[in-house]
């Protein structure tokens, strides 16, 4: 069957199996099939030598988080996250993944008001426990949020779709710190509800393009940066010069910053006034590590407001949170969940900092106190200054 | 043929398998066995270019028994078996032919004990090498052998291949660091080889496990000795403009007594590859680079790196730098350690070569590997344990070029008797294998080979332990019985 990858993309990997010490499912099982190496080497089966894809081939694939841990690790640069992207968006196409029913949640995705009404319901029927567990649904969403209120025209903040209903005050929080740095921030809201990257992930790559093309029109109007706060969505802003291949598109993703990056840049103009005594162990959203490879700006923003910033002995290994993984893959994800405990539990620390909502519900549904490294910021600025003669 | 045989041979060979497959899944349980088509193929490959495997039915055992019940099955039924880790083997040791069983070691991942007083640790064979020495950081230790792909090899394929890597130069290979291991014989039976005791007694087995490639029985726990850290490490770093000053230094620096923990030579070619993926600093306009590290007590250290340095500026190097930092250190040796994967960047396949010749008959092999590269119209890279004289010669091309492979084979087999005539042997730490087993006979007597088959039916006596490898044909009694054929599949 035709998966419809580029053939030079497919034939850049030689097999010397150097990534799969870095792939979660790898790490879980020990198995050949779910590795990049042995995804990668199905791809090149089914493709080049015209084979049918096998269920166990299916598994293979749909078993994959995406995380692209592989992709750092790959000394021969193979753009894994594309070629299984690819293969994801041509097995949607041919119906042989992701059943008609499972599509229905991603279109509630791009409808804010929907989606806000539906969380309300979930928030609901979480309380009364008819919800089962193995959803794995936050229990601390909130009923009502509080407006974004725009604050002036320097920056956006990209507010997003899930985050935006469930952890709306991580966005509040970083919309404060990016004001006490004195920039105005607008909030992007409702009129770009969301970005797609779960549609890319999922396979409907078709939807992920419109959805591009949507949010590039609607913030198009000036050249402002746009500020991300949610790892996954960053990544998936960056990428729309790839995933559309227009001259525009590339012009939009080179205005996307992580909004760690942006505070890092601007960072001489903070002044520091008081410390949290926190442990801080960082935790790096896969999507911010191996995708953006900005994971490096949380440590440097963070690090003036607490006591001290504890790195994880894992190699950014993926927690298995990826998107909707943790719902499709309940067993492997929170597999991978216990290896990231563990790691986080050799270590004496107070509270762990996530910068991507989807890891941090994960993680949290595994009894790990976890924060959004701007929550923490917000919170340490918020303190009374202390005089800085003391 | 007797008359059960006969009446096997009217019904349809599949019945046959399942019911061996259905033995198998009951001693296991039915997610640890395979027999699908696509799983088939996978362990139908490592990370060599051999692609003429076929495996059977896919076993992921979790305990000693499970892999002593895995053996009794398999020789009720008359099948042979194959172990693997996690297929970076380079010779095609891993490969499974005539679709034997293969016990995929990887989730018997355990590290047993660690015993610091007496430098000793008992792993199981699918802990991977890398994750050995980071357990054992804290306590100030690590185990010595360290592959390039010891980021994702197994121990139990260290075991299988006796592998070397850049440290080994100091240190010794695989072989040194082992103690004594438990082992599943192909007849079921377990046995313990070796011993923690200094002095062990009697014949050394262990010895002659190590290194069999799989062929006498399957490794379940291993005593592997931990090796403490080094106080002081320096990391040199020798630029020169020709690949024989840096071939000539090496000796020149072992003739001086020094034995440094490592000494490694690439080629301009693979470090322009792998500069522009770990950007550690490597100079991309020197013919050839030299790593050198020097490891041991803080004064010593310093002796031995001002006297490598001016042997090198003697032997022709136009630079010589010294890592400051950890972190410069570490992306060194990243760099070196991803060379192979790093040649993607110039073709998409790779043959990696793996011979030893004499240290002082570097240089002029090396011109040789290259002359033969130009005659096939080759690129060729270099990459080698110069140290020990282990030469790593790349070739690179392009698989889907019609007879290219065919090529790069006739090339490879140059190379081989290239290091055969300089007084070198077949393979440094990679292995046998398939690779390699045409070639026996040029470096081994047919007395010698028949030796070697008397041990391995020692331990081994229906040959159903990885048979078709390292012994070639003539001599191994694995072409009896044991590669018997079995469709693939609907991969086939």
């Amino acid at each position: 069957m035709d998966l419809k990858l580029d053939s030079e993309e497919l034939n850049t990997c030689v097999h010397c199996g150097l990534c799969l010490p870095h792939c979660p499912t790898f790490r879980i099982t020990g198995e050949e099939a779910l590795s990049p190496r042995g995804r990668i080497r199905l791809m090149q089966e089914i493709q080049t030598n015209d084979q049918m894809v096998t269920k166990e081939a299916l598994a293979s694939f749909e078993t994959c988080i995406q995380c692209r841990g592989c992709e750092p690790a790959c000394p021969s640069g193979v753009p894994y996250g594309s070629l299984i992207e690819q293969t994801r968006k041509t097995l949607v196409q041919e119906n042989r993944i992701l059943p008609r029913w499972q599509r229905i949640p991603y279109h509630v995705l791009t409808r804010p008001r929907l989606l806000r009404f539906l969380s309300r319901l979930l928030t609901i029927a979480n309380k009364v426990h008819l919800i089962p567990k193995r959803f794995a649904i936050p229990k601390n969403i909130p009923f009502f949020n509080k407006p974004l209120i725009p604050s002036g025209t320097d920056v956006y903040l990209f507010t997003g779709c899930v985050m935006d209903a469930w952890q709306r005050e991580t966005h509040q929080a970083g919309k404060r710190v990016l004001e006490h740095l004195g920039f105005g921030v607008t909030p992007t809201g409702d009129r770009v509800p969301c970005c797609g990257a779960l549609h890319t992930h999922a396979g409907l790559g078709t939807k992920a393009q419109e959805i591009a093309e949507n949010v590039i029109n609607s913030l198009s109007d000036n050249e402002r940066p746009i500020l991300v706060d949610s790892a996954g969505c960053g990544a998936a802003l960056k990428d729309y010069g790839h995933l559309l291949g227009t001259e525009e598109a590339l012009a939009f993703s080179s205005r996307i910053f992580d909004i760690h990056e942006w505070v890092e840049k601007h960072i001489e103009t903070f002044a520091v006034s008081s410390k949290l005594s926190l442990r801080v162990a960082i935790q790096d959203p896969c999507h911010l590590r191996h995708v953006q490879r900005s994971h490096r700006a949380v440590r440097n923003v963070l690090e003036p407001f607490v006591d001290e910033v504890i790195e994880l002995n894992d190699d950014g290994l993926c927690c298995g949170a990826g998107g909707a993984f943790s719902i499709f893959q309940p067993d492997l994800a929170s597999k991978a969940r216990d290896q990231k405990i563990a790691v986080i539990n050799e270590k004496q620390c107070d509270v762990v900092a996530s910068a991507n909502p989807g890891c941090s519900m994960h993680l949290q549904q595994g009894g790990i106190d976890i924060r959004h490294p701007m929550d923490i910021i917000d919170e340490a600025i918020s303190l009374k200054t202390i005089p800085s003669d003391l | 043929m007797s008359f059960i045989d006969k009446i096997k041979n009217l019904i349809k060979p599949s019945v046959f398998e399942d019911v061996f497959v259905a033995e198998l899944v009951a001693a296991l349980s039915p997610e640890r066995v395979r027999f699908d088509a696509t799983e088939r193929f996978l362990h139908s490959h490592d990370s060599s270019v051999f692609d003429e495997g076929n495996a059977g039915p896919i076993c992921f055992p979790i305990t000693t028994r499970e892999v002593q019940t895995i053996m009794r099955i398999s020789e009720k039924h008359g099948r042979s078996i194959v172990a693997r880790g996690a297929g970076t083997g380079l010779a095609g040791g891993a490969i499974p032919l005539g679709a034997p069983v293969v016990v995929v070691m990887t989730k018997m991942n355990k590290i047993l004990e660690i015993d610091i007083d007496n430098r000793v640790a008992w792993v199981e064979p699918g802990v991977i090498n890398l994750d050995l020495s980071r357990y054992l950081q804290p306590f100030g230790f690590h185990f010595a052998p360290d592959p390039s792909s010891q980021q994702v090899c197994t121990i139990g394929g260290n075991v299988a291949n006796n592998s070397g890597g850049p440290h080994c130069l100091a240190y010794g290979v695989t072989d040194a660091h082992v103690l004594a291991l438990e082992i599943v014989l192909p007849d079921g039976e377990v046995a313990t080889i070796g011993g923690l005791d200094p002095e062990p007694v009697g014949f050394d087995l262990r010895g002659a496990f190590i290194g069999s490639e799989g062929t006498l029985g399957i490794a379940t726990k291993i005593a592997v000795r931990i090796t403490k850290n080094p106080p002081t490490v320096r990391t040199l770093l020798l630029s020169f403009s020709s690949m024989r000053a840096a071939a000539e230094t090496v000796s020149a620096v072992i003739a001086a007594g020094i034995v440094p923990a490592a000494m490694e030579v690439m080629d301009q070619r693979i470090t322009i590859a792998v500069e522009s993926f770990v950007g550690a600093g490597y100079p991309t306009d020197a013919a050839a680079v030299l790593l050198v590290e020097v490891e041991g007590l803080v004064d010593g250290v310093q002796i031995d790196a001002s006297n490598i340095r001016e042997i090198g500026f003697k032997h022709g190097a136009t630079d010589v730098r010294v890592a400051e930092t950890d972190n410069e250190r570490e992306l060194l040796w990243k760099g070196r350690k991803t060379a192979f994967g790093a040649i993607a960047q110039i073709a998409p396949d790779y043959y990696l070569h793996d011979t030893v010749v004499p240290r002082s008959a570097l240089a002029d092999v090396l011109e040789k590997v290259n002359e033969v590269a130009e005659r096939y119209d080759l690129i060729v890279m270099n990459v080698f344990h110069a140290g020990d004289g282990n030469l790593h010669p790349l070739l690179l091309f392009d698989a889907r070029e019609e007879g290219m492979l065919e090529k790069v084979h006739a090339a490879g087999a140059e190379i081989m008797r290239i290091s055969l005539d300089a007084g070198g042997v077949l393979s440094g730490e990679h292995g046998i294998g398939i690779e390699k087993q045409a070639y026996m006979d040029e470096l081994f007597t047919t007395e010698d080979l028949n030796h070697q088959n008397r041990l391995r039916y020692a331990f081994d006596p229906q040959c159903r332990s990885n048979p078709g490898k390292i012994l070639p044909a003539g001599h191994s009694c694995a072409d009896i019985q044991s590669l018997k054929n079995v469709p693939q599949g609907v991969w086939g």
